[in-house]
This record gives structure tokens, C-alpha cells and sequence, in this order.
């Protein structure tokens, strides 16, 4: 090891393990009394917005996690813990009243903002009001623009009214940060300090940024919650996977986030001393997404043959070296409205010729089949520079191409497919990973409901244009319903329905593959939460 | 060392040689990925994911298999046929662009030179990727657009090489005799001028084929190259790198095809450049 | 002699504001847009995408934003990155350094050995010392970068371990030890194309010139040899080679884009790639000015020094 901060902590672990040896035997490292020590977390992506109101992506949030907290946040299990509110309200607790109407957050005592000042309920009031200032450029207004009169009942006490029931609204707080107002207050919020230089109630403060390089934070002793016991985290921007993985086996990252590592990397990760791989679910799920308003895939019947003649097996134990598991459902499997009673795929190549026989589609010219003039020939197209996905692309051709469908791959730079042509419905099938739920909550309005077609002037992200009258009486229902039971039943028949249609052709649940350095514990995969930084706070170097 | 500068006919005879190899090498080359199809059992799109990662000399498959189980002779083959065309046809469009503007400008001079210098300056002005991506966004994909992506960002530096050789040339004795004689300006610039500036030229020519080659890899990563499933020299180097150590041949041969190639065509214009310089041809 | 450069330099000016307004309308008639990278995610809607897109002005018509845009430059605001918010100044001057101190390396070294490669093989042309840099030159500009720096990292940091594989330090230490350790890689990658093209071209340039009558001349009147390769011939081969580093002076920003990448060195070849994957306009546009006046720049330097290394070309 040439690393001389690993020389350096090796030295203290000696004398520390020289200390404990009498008495601890194999028992469970403790973590620090005082945060010791520092870990590097590569990315390849860099995380540039720090004002965690902004639009954002994963990476960023992976930061935010560390910076700031929000009232509460969505366990690994799926279980909302209260973190800057003393309470998650609920219908019980009477946080929520019984219509839905009028909600009631009980807040934490004691918390401080990185420069000292105290958090109080005006804090909340200010954040969620600038959520909602129509001249600052805020992420996401879903659920936020329902909130109606603010007001603070106490330091630590604040209450609303929302201008209809909405349920997810809870999830969505669990991903809201809250910002400090008398740094924002009286200044653009879209040009603050603040946002280069953020100030939180988290366990790490802001150290430095040095652009297209690296972030550091230093642990904050104020912290109001358990941790932090590390004495700075270093976020890594490594824009290559190939060299991110590298550096993770050379020892120069202590931990893959995010992207994490390739699944052709994997096998031999795990032969890495050293070195710990997690193969953890993530909320993704990897789907063929038709455009239902283009040809051929706008009939029912294609899209059930297409789907009968995909080697499933094939393309997740092949090309993804059997890590991800397949799927039915736009729902992860942990999800407590996840419904796993859809009908299983099954790979049936002649049952699939057969349906295109019976629906009219021939063979023409070339073994392609038409059908009143339609050839059944579409492109797929997904982010360049993706060489997994384009393999996977190419085994779903030759499959194809055995039922008499011609597919044409078509890729495209990340700023070019994910622009007009993915929100205008511009494409004709695109290969894409997505999670469909708001934080832990199951609500897919946005993706399914016949008013959220962009190309259509909706407002969401149906980008596959599916319209179906009974799916959206049950999203408006689903989304009113504060009994768990009950919404579970509504989000299972949806589940169905959109199965039934295939508004997708579901490939598989994804698997994030992330590493850690062996003697780093804390680390606790969370799909609720975008980003497995959720909590470094807990994470400690063994002893 | 001095037993090379005693014995001009071992000198010619290694010149020969080097020259003789590139030629021979590129002949190949394009004789087998043009040829070499026709003769193979395998296609090079047939996907056969039990049989993938083949090494070398494994089994029927000479050269291995690829991430598909595709055989790696047949798409080593397909894909310089891309490559090849790819290089020669930008290089040779880049070539004739840069010459026709450097000789026009260095030899008018006065402002239509200037004017032309100008333009070279102003296109220059764009980093290379920067021009290759606000190109691709007008054309669609495909075999064409990319030699013309990669030549409209490689004639330049031939324009200013020419032009700096004409314009210094120009002024030499020969030149100004020429004039005196009553010759016209295209048969001096065709006849004594344009001769004169070749070495740099073909140099220049020899850089660009590699460079022209490369492009086309980077043109695929930046996500306007050739679309898979068609192979190129540059898109399999592309996508063996994260195969490069659990399956290396996938980025060694590639990567050998494209040095090979590069390198014969670098040695061929090195003995072009002897062959065609008027004052070695003298002696 | 100054009317010429009062010429240059007000010819440059307008090239610039002509680069700017062909650079502007590409990127912006480009597809996609800076909130591409937001729409695949989960919780932004269209109406939260297109509310954003308003707020930043991408609305309004194309010769309006330009106008603004140039407005603003002149007055020393070149905007802020869409990405952090910083100024683009700013931005490019985070950037600037890493890349300087990457290339300049780069390029003494590869100035230094190439020269001397390609003079020593013009001089012992056809000598095995001569074939083999022709041949090592050639294979180095037929090796992929990108290629080459893998394998160099595979070499030298995954087996043996002699040295750090990527980045420019080690965070939490920064030695002057440590940054030298990070640089040897990286600068080596870079530096072996730049070695082949210097000595290329040094080599043909020597040829050229050795041949030349007035160096026969010399050789006929007796003159030591070394004295007409130093005085005569070097100082002649010399001249095209002014050409070659103004022409290099912009690849000192994109040049070593690939290598930036395969170290995860954070310079401006990145830089300028991450702003154009996320359409980061100001930055873009920022770049592509700085760029542009560092080519005017070097362009006007190599007309300068062609004309006082020789005088035969006038400048008028």
C-alpha cells in the first residue's frame, strides 16, 4: 500500500487493537467517541447543486443526505423516522387530520444550523414557502404547491392546511431538506451565497469544492442525531466507470456510489482482498418503454409478442451477469403496494408468432411482417456511451428479429435522448431505467395518468402516452387514501392494469452494485432515499 | 551508424523496404476485410451468449469471441472495412480542401488570402470536439456524415502548412523566375509551387489518416459514431475497455488493427515523400 | 510593421464576434438542452421542467438571448454555469490550472525529446537509430490515447503499484511529493504523442533543410559539419517548428481531453465536455471565447516570429 493515509490508520489501529484485546474478541466494532478519520466516496457524476431546493440530480442528493436533514426520512424497511420533527403525523397522532386537510408537525428542540443559530418552525414555514415563490427556481412543486397558510403555533410547532388530500405528501416531505432562512431571506435564493457555500442542520458541514474534482465536508459536533464519526467525507468525481472501478481497486476510493460498479466488473470485484461488494435492489426498473401512439406499437397484440419473444433469462443472466431479478411490475418488489400476483413472462417465441398471425401481421419482403401497409419496424434508442445496455439492445434484435419484427438501435448522447425527444414523446421505443415511486411512495400519476402526457400539453411524464380511464380513477383515488391497506388495493389493481396493457415491457428490478473498503462499517443500502451517502453520519472506520 | 551513411544502396534498399511494408501491409488489410467475409463461416451480428469470451485459438473460432459470442476475425474484418473508408475518404476530402484553400491563399496573397487565412483561423477557433459535435447535430448518423464530420475538422492545419510553404516558396528564386518567364499563376502553382510544398504535405497526410482513424472512435464515444450493431475498429476498442482485464484480446486486437493500419500508412508516406520531393528525385 | 498588427489585431476582433454567433446558434439549435439531464429523473415533472426553462430565459427568441449574452460580455459578465451557479470566469479558472500544469509538463518534455530524436535521425538518416524512432514515433501516434493511458494504469498502479492511478493528489495531503507522483502518468501518456509529432516534424523539417543549396555550400567550402547543423541548418528547421506551436496552443485546452478523463485530471478538456453533455451554455460559450482568443492569439505569434526568423517574408 502506498497510500499514506492508510499507513497512517493502520499505526493507530494497532495501538488501538493492542488496547482492546483482552476484553472484545470477535464482539462488534463500536464506533469512535470522537470522529476519526476520512472516506472517499467516488462518483461518476459530479455533484455541482448544494442549495438542495434546486434541480438536482442523484449525486447532488448524495451530498444533501450529509448537509442537511429533513423532518423525516424513509428507512431502508420502508418506515418513516422522524429526524428534524419529533413526530411523523399521522391520522392517529392526529398530525393529519381525518379528511386529510389540515396537517400538524411537531418539531424537533435543540437542532442548530451549522453556523450556530438555532432551527425553529420558522424555518420550515420560510422553506416551504419558497418552494413555492414563483421567481426562485425550485426543483419540484409536486404536493408542495397544495400547501395553503403557514403558520407557526409555536417555536417548535407549525401547522397547514393542503387545498386537497393528498397522501404522498408525506413521502415527498421525507426528501425535502430544510434550508435556513436567515440565510435566504432578502437575497435572490437563485444566486446566494448560500448555494455555493450551503450551511445545514446536518451531521457535516461544508468544507471545500474544488470543481470538476472533488467536494469536502468536515463533521459538524453539533449534529442533533447519532454521528458523525468520521472526521470528513471527500465526494469524488471519476467520470469514467472504468477508472472509478479501478481506483476503487487500487484503494485510492474507499466507496462506488451511485453508478457503482459495472456489472462486467463484478466477478472480479468479489475476488478483491480487501474489499466488500453489495449487490443491493434499487428502486429502478428497467423497462422497454413504447411510444403507444407509433405504429406498430401502438397494437396491443405487438407489444404482447414482442414481450413473449424476449429471452429474459438470457439478457439478465448474460449481460448482467445474473444480479438483477426479474420483474412484472413498475414497482420494486420491496414495496409494500408491490403486487406479486402480476402474470409471470414466460419465453415463447412460437406462441408469440402465432398472436402476430392471428392479428393480421404477415411476413412480408425480408421475413418482416405488415399489416395494412405498417411494417412492423421500429428503432430503440437509450444513452450512449452505455455499453451493457447496448449489448442487451442487440440480444433484444436477434429476438425480434425470430418473430419477424425489424428493431433498429438509434442511441443517443444523455442531453439529446432525455430533451424533447423523450418528453415529447418524440421516439419510438427507448431502453431506460426508472423509478416510478416519490420517494417511498407507490403514487405514479406523473407516469400513467392520461393528463401527463407532455406531447399532449400535460403536465407529468407519460411519455409513453398511456391512456386508460380506469387507471385514472385509480390514481386520483390512490392519492386521497391515507388508509395503507386500502391504497395497497388500489396500487395493486393499477400494477395490473398496466401489466395487463403492457404500457411498458418490464425487464427487470435493477441491482446497484456498490463497494466498500473492509473495515467500513455503517454502510446500510437504502432505496427509498436515491443515494446510499444517506448515512455516512453512521458510517466509522473499524478500530 | 556511419556504415548506413556509407552505403547508399543498403540506404534505398531499407527505404524500399519500410515503404514496400506499409503498402504490402495496407493491401492486406483491405484485401481481407473486403475479401475475408466471403470466406468465413461466421457473420459477424450472430449473437451466441452460451458461447462468449471465447479466447483465441480456443475453438472454431480463430481469433475468440466477443462479450456476444460474435466472432472477433469476421467483426475485426467488418468492422475496418468501416474504419478504412472511414479514414482514407476523410483524410483524402480533408487533404484536397486544405491544399486547394493553402495554395489559393499563400500564392494570391493580398485579401483574398487574408480573407481565406482568416476563415482557417476562425474554424480553427472551435475546439475539435466542439465543431464534431455542432456538426453531428445536423446531419443524421451514419457511414457519411462521419467522414465528412472528420474531415471538416481536419483540413486546416494542412491549409496553413501550405499556405506558410507557398508564401515562403513563393519568394524564392525559382518561382520569381517562373513569373519573369511570363508562366501563368495556375502553372505555377500546379508545376512549381505545389511540388515544392509536398513534403509537408504528405507528413501532414500521414497524421491525418491516424488522426482520422482515432476520430472515428471518439466520434462513436461522443454518441454520433456508428451504431452497434455494425462494428468499427473504433466502437469495438470502445467497448472492450471495461473487458480489459478479464477478456483482453477484445481491446488488444482492435487496438493492434487500428496500430497496424495506422503505422503501414505512415511508413507508405514517408517513402511518397522521398518519391515525390523533387530534390531527392534530382539526385 | 505596426500597421500590420493594428490589421491583425481588429481582423481578430471581428472573427471573435463572428465565432461567437456561430457558436452561440449551433449549441443553441443543437438538440437537447441543459434540462435533459433533470427529465429522467423521478421528481421533476414537464410542468417543473418547463417552469425552469422559462426562469432561465431559454424561452425567448435565439437573436434576443444572444444579444444579451453579448452585452453582457462586454461588460465582463460572461453569465453563470447552469451546473453550480458560479461565474463562468470563475469556472474556467478552476479549471485552468490543472490543465497548465498537465500540458506545459506535456509539452517540454515532448518539445525537448522530440527535437533532439528528430534532429539526430535527420542527421543519421537511415541509421538504426533513425528506424527505430520513425518506427516508435509512428506506432506511438497509431496507439489510441485512451488505450495507451488503461494500459499504462493497469501497468503501473494495478500491478505494480508504483504509482497513484489517477487524480492530481491525494486528498487530505497535497506534498509537492504527492503531486509529482500523481503527475508522472498522466504528463508520460500526454507526452508521447507530442514526442512523435515534434520529432516528425523536426525530422522533416532537418531534412528539408540540410539539402538546401546554401548548407552545400557551406559543406563545399569546408565549414565543420557540427557548425553547419547548429548555425545553419537547426536555426532553419527551426522556422516551420514556429508554425507547429502556434498551431498546438489550442490543443493546450482540448488536447488533453482524453487524457483528463482516463486520470481524472480536472481540467479543461473535461471541463468543456461536461459543459457540453449538459449543455451548460455559458460555460460553453465561455470556453469557446477563451479558446478562441488563445488560437487569434498564437495564430498572430506565429506570423511574428516567421517574419523576424525570416527575413525574406514581409509583412505589409
Amino acid at each position: 500500500m502506498v497510500d499514506f493515509r492508510i499507513d497512517r490508520r493502520a499505526v493507530l489501529g494497532l495501538g488501538a487493537a493492542a488496547a482492546l484485546a483482552p476484553c472484545t474478541g470477535q464482539a462488534q466494532p463500536r464506533p469512535p467517541e470522537r470522529p476519526r478519520g476520512q472516506v472517499i466516496v467516488g462518483l461518476s457524476q459530479e455533484p455541482t447543486v448544494f442549495n438542495p431546493l434546486m434541480p438536482g440530480i442523484e449525486v447532488d442528493q448524495g451530498v444533501w443526505w450529509n448537509l442537511f436533514s429533513p423532518l423525516w426520512y424513509t428507512d431502508p424497511e420502508g418506515n418513516l423516522v422522524p429526524d428534524l420533527a419529533r413526530e411523523v403525523p399521522t391520522l392517529d397522532n392526529g398530525g393529519i387530520s381525518t379528511d386529510g386537510l389540515t396537517w400538524t408537525v411537531k418539531l424537533r428542540q435543540g437542532a442548530t444550523w451549522h453556523d450556530g443559530t438555532p432551527f425553529t418552525a420558522e424555518d420550515v414555514k420560510f422553506t416551504l414557502e419558497l418552494i413555492n415563490n414563483p421567481s426562485f427556481r425550485a426543483r419540484s412543486r409536486i404536493g408542495h404547491q397544495l400547501v395553503r397558510d403557514i403558520r407557526v403555533t409555536a417555536p417548535d410547532e407549525i401547522t397547514w392546511r393542503m387545498e386537497a388530500a393528498y397522501a404522498p405528501y408525506l413521502s415527498i416531505l421525507s426528501l425535502t431538506f430544510m434550508v435556513p432562512r436567515h440565510l435566504l431571506s432578502g437575497v435572490d435564493p437563485n444566486t446566494a451565497t448560500f448555494n455555493s457555500a450551503p450551511v445545514g442542520t446536518g451531521p457535516f458541514r461544508w468544507g471545500a469544492r474544488q470543481p470538476g474534482d472533488n467536494i469536502t465536508l468536515t463533521a459538524s459536533p453539533a449534529y442533533h442525531g447519532n454521528g458523525p464519526f468520521l472526521e470528513r467525507v471527500v465526494f469524488k468525481y471519476i467520470p469514467d466507470l472504468t477508472v472509478l472501478y479501478t481506483q476503487f481497486r487500487t484503494g485510492q476510493v474507499d466507496h462506488t456510489s451511485i453508478q457503482g460498479i459495472s456489472p462486467p466488473f463484478v466477478r472480479e470485484a468479489r475476488t478483491l482482498r480487501g474489499r466488500v461488494i453489495h449487490v443491493n435492489p434499487s428502486a429502478s426498473i428497467e423497462h422497454i418503454a413504447p411510444n403507444l401512439e407509433f405504429g406498430p406499437l401502438a397494437d396491443k397484440a405487438v407489444r404482447q409478442a414482442l414481450y413473449m419473444a424476449v429471452n429474459k433469462r438470457a439478457l439478465i443472466d448474460a449481460i448482467y451477469y445474473g444480479l438483477p431479478a426479474p420483474t412484472e411490475s413498475f414497482l420494486p418488489r420491496q414495496s409494500w403496494a408491490f403486487n406479486a400476483d402480476l402474470p409471470a413472462h414466460k419465453h415463447d417465441p412460437a406462441a408469440a408468432n402465432a398472436l402476430l398471425d392471428q392479428a393480421g401481421w404477415r411476413r412480408g419482403a425480408g421475413g418482416v411482417r405488415e399489416k395494412n401497409g405498417v411494417k412492423l419496424e421500429f428503432t430503440n434508442s437509450t444513452t450512449t456511451g452505455n455499453p451493457v445496455r447496448e449489448q442487451a439492445q442487440q440480444l433484444l434484435m436477434q429476438d425480434w428479429r425470430g418473430i419477424g419484427a425489424t428493431m433498429r438501435v438509434q442511441n443517443m448522447p444523455a442531453a439529446v435522448i432525455w430533451g424533447e425527444f423523450w418528453q415529447q414523446s418524440r421516439f419510438q421505443s427507448v431502453m431506460v431505467g426508472v423509478n416510478f415511486t416519490l420517494g417511498a411512495d407507490p403514487d405514479v400519476t406523473p407516469r400513467f395518468h392520461s393528463s401527463a402526457i407532455g406531447a399532449k400539453g400535460g403536465r407529468g411524464q407519460n411519455n409513453y402516452q398511456f391512456v386508460n380511464a380506469e387507471v385514472d380513477g385509480l390514481l386520483v383515488q390512490g392519492a386521497t387514501q391515507f388508509n395503507q391497506a386500502q391504497r395497497r388495493a388500489t396500487y395493486q389493481r393499477i400494477q395490473a392494469l398496466v401489466r395487463e396493457e403492457l404500457a411498458i415491457l418490464p425487464l427487470f428490478q435493477s441491482a446497484a452494485v456498490e463497494g466498500v473498503k473492509e473495515g467500513l462499517n455503517g454502510y446500510r443500502p437504502n432505496q427509498n432515499t436515491s443515494s446510499n451517502c444517506w448515512n455516512i453520519r453512521e458510517w466509522f472506520w473499524t478500530a | 551508424m556511419s556504415l548506413a551513411l556509407s552505403a547508399p544502396a543498403f540506404r534505398r534498399f531499407r527505404r524500399h523496404r519500410l515503404a514496400a511494408f506499409g503498402a504490402a501491409t495496407i493491401v492486406l488489410l483491405t484485401l481481407g476485410c473486403f475479401l475475408g467475409p466471403f470466406l468465413l463461416p461466421f457473420d459477424d451480428t450472430t449473437i451466441d451468449v452460451m458461447n462468449r469470451f471465447a479466447p483465441p485459438l480456443s475453438g472454431a473460432h480463430v481469433l475468440g469471441t466477443d462479450e456476444l459470442g460474435r466472432d472477433m476475425l469476421a467483426r475485426l474484418m467488418m468492422g475496418g472495412r468501416v474504419s478504412l473508408i472511414v479514414g482514407f475518404t476523410a483524410m483524402a476530402i480533408g487533404m484536397a480542401l486544405g491544399i486547394l484553400v493553402g495554395a489559393v491563399a499563400g500564392f494570391h496573397g493580398g485579401w483574398l488570402g487574408a480573407a481565406l487565412m482568416r476563415f482557417v483561423d476562425a474554424v480553427l477557433c472551435f475546439p475539435t470536439i466542439f465543431l464534431l459535435l455542432a456538426l453531428a447535430a445536423l446531419v443524421s448518423p451514419g457511414l457519411l456524415s462521419i467522414i465528412i464530420l472528420i474531415a471538416a475538422t481536419s483540413w486546416m492545419d494542412v491549409a496553413r502548412i501550405v499556405e506558410g510553404q507557398v508564401k515562403s516558396l513563393r519568394e524564392r528564386d525559382f518561382a520569381v523566375a517562373a513569373q519573369v518567364l511570363g508562366a501563368s499563376d495556375a502553372r505555377i502553382i500546379v508545376h512549381e509551387l505545389v511540388p515544392n510544398a509536398v513534403a509537408p504535405i504528405v507528413v501532414a497526410a500521414t497524421l491525418n489518416v491516424a488522426r482520422a482513424i482515432l476520430l472515428e472512435s471518439y466520434v462513436s464515444f461522443l454518441g454520433y459514431g456508428i451504431q452497434p450493431p455494425v462494428p468499427s475498429w473504433g466502437n469495438m476498442l470502445n467497448n472492450a475497455q471495461i473487458y480489459l482485464t478479464s477478456a483482453p484480446w477484445l481491446a488488444i486486437l482492435p487496438g493492434l488493427a487500428i496500430t497496424l493500419a495506422v503505422t503501414s500508412f505512415n511508413f507508405l508516406g514517408d517513402g511518397l515523400r522521398d518519391a515525390l520531393d523533387p530534390r531527392m528525385r534530382a539526385r | 510593421m505596426s500597421g500590420f498588427l493594428a490589421r491583425r489585431l481588429g481582423q481578430s476582433l471581428v472573427l471573435l464576434v463572428l465565432v461567437s454567433m456561430v457558436g452561440f446558434a449551433i449549441l443553441h439549435l443543437a438538440p437537447g438542452g441543459p434540462m435533459s439531464q433533470f427529465a429522467s429523473g423521478s421528481d421533476m415533472t414537464q410542468e417543473d421542467l418547463d417552469r425552469i426553462a422559462e426562469q432561465l430565459g431559454l424561452n425567448r427568441p435565439l437573436p434576443v438571448q444572444y444579444a444579451e449574452w453579448f452585452w453582457r460580455m462586454l461588460q465582463g459578465d460572461w453569465g453563470r454555469s447552469y451546473r453550480d451557479g458560479e461565474a463562468v470566469l470563475n469556472v474556467i479558472g478552476s479549471h485552468l490550472g490543472a490543465t497548465l500544469q498537465l500540458m506545459l509538463t506535456a509539452t517540454l518534455l515532448a518539445i525537448i525529446i522530440g527535437v533532439v530524436i528528430g534532429t539526430l535521425g535527420a542527421i543519421r538518416r537511415h541509421s538504426i537509430f533513425d528506424t527505430l524512432a520513425t518506427v516508435g514515433a509512428m506506432i506511438a501516434l497509431s496507439i489510441p490515447t485512451f488505450w495507451f493511458g488503461l494500459v499504462a494504469i493497469y501497468v503501473f498502479s494495478v500491478w505494480l503499484d508504483w504509482l497513484p492511478s489517477g487524480n492530481r493528489f491525494t486528498p487530505g495531503d497535497g506534498s509537492p511529493l504527492d503531486l509529482l507522483r500523481h503527475l508522472i502518468l498522466p504528463a508520460m501518456v500526454l507526452a508521447l504523442v507530442e514526442t512523435a509529432i515534434w520529432s516528425r516534424f523536426m525530422r522533416s523539417s532537418m531534412l528539408d533543410v540540410v539539402n538546401q543549396d546554401y548548407i552545400r555550400t557551406a559543406r563545399a567550402k569546408g565549414v565543420p559539419e557540427a557548425r553547419i547543423l547548429l548555425r545553419h541548418a537547426f536555426r532553419n528547421a527551426a522556422l516551420p517548428m514556429i508554425t507547429v506551436l502556434g498551431l498546438q496552443l489550442p490543443t493546450l485546452l482540448g488536447g488533453a481531453l482524453v487524457t483528463e478523463t482516463v486520470f481524472t485530471w480536472p481540467g479543461m478538456g473535461r471541463l468543456f465536455l461536461d459543459s457540453i453533455s449538459y449543455r451548460d451554455y455559458p460555460v460553453v460559450m465561455g470556453i469557446l471565447m477563451f479558446s478562441a482568443t488563445l488560437v487569434l492569439l498564437g495564430s498572430l505569434l506565429a506570423d511574428l516570429l516567421h517574419a523576424v526568423a525570416d527575413p525574406r517574408i514581409r509583412l505589409g
